[in-house]
């Protein structure tokens, strides 16, 4: 058995994790943060979700999930170990989010999916986010 | 309403704004969810033009009230052009709630960014 297919299968065992369950994670080189620009604040408590692609059965593996803080960040999102490279997608609730302000959003949800080829480096996926358009960059 | 819009509802635009022109020769699809087995249903394939367009991606008499995907083949067409790409591909999952109106979907693109909006 591989080491990837090993952290894979540790994957499903770990997923039940939630980053917001976490007091004081250790720095996470993967981070986010989505902004509302529509009303010009964080997006604050929006759903989202961590997967990683089994190379293996080209299926997705829920790595974490859990919601924005007041900030609109989510710390914790994966450990240095757990960073391995793959192909990786951030899924936000988006239309949810917007539903609980009380508006529709174009976009029932949002999924991210990027390429991790050197874990060592820190990588920032933010969402810029309205009820029309949303916006996205690799940041550090 | 105007007659060459009558017959295409969803129009899509990108741009490839790290070198500040059209991307061509983006391969890209468009499928709706099928609600009842919830799966992706694929409607169209196309690649885009000199423009950066893709016409007949979907007719008027087509188009139902639903959930839409456009996905983009972003890894493939930096790949073309001897680049990496931190995107792999760039689905934009929309939701059609009136057959009167015509959504322009753009896409602008760098290797490293992209951003998309509800156009007319």
């Amino acid at each position: 058995m591989t080491s990837q297919r090993l952290q894979h299968i540790k994957d499903h065992i770990l997923a039940a994790n939630t980053c917001t369950e976490m007091a004081t994670p250790p720095p996470s080189p993967l981070s986010t943060h989505v902004l509302n620009t529509g009303r010009g604040v964080p997006g604050a408590g929006m759903a989202l979700s961590l997967h990683r692609l089994d190379p293996c059965t080209e299926t997705w593996n829920l790595l974490i999930s859990g919601a924005t803080n007041d900030d609109g960040r989510c710390p914790g999102l994966i450990t240095r170990e757990a960073f391995i490279p793959g192909v990786y997608k951030m899924r936000f609730e988006t239309g949810q989010y917007w539903k609980g302000l009380g508006e529709t959003c174009f976009y029932p949800y949002v999924e991210i999916v990027f390429t991790i080829t050197d874990p060592s480096q820190k990588f920032h996926v933010p969402l810029l986010l309205s009820r029309f358009s949303y916006s996205t960059y690799r940041g550090s | 309403m105007d007659p060459s819009k009558d017959n295409r509802p969803i129009t899509t635009h990108v741009l490839n704004t790290a070198d500040g022109v059209p991307a061509t020769r983006m391969a890209l699809s468009l499928h709706r969810l099928n609600t009842h087995m919830m799966i992706w249903n694929l409607l169209a394939v196309g690649t885009t033009d000199e423009e950066g367009r893709c016409a007949g991606l979907i007719s008027g008499e087509n188009l139902s009230l639903g959930m839409y995907k456009l996905r983009f083949e972003t890894g493939q067409y930096w790949e073309n052009l001897g680049q990496t790409c931190f995107y792999p591909y760039v689905e934009c999952v929309f939701s059609i709630t009136s057959l009167e109106q015509h959504v322009h979907l753009p896409l602008l693109l760098s290797r490293f960014s992209y951003s998309t909006y509800k156009g007319s």
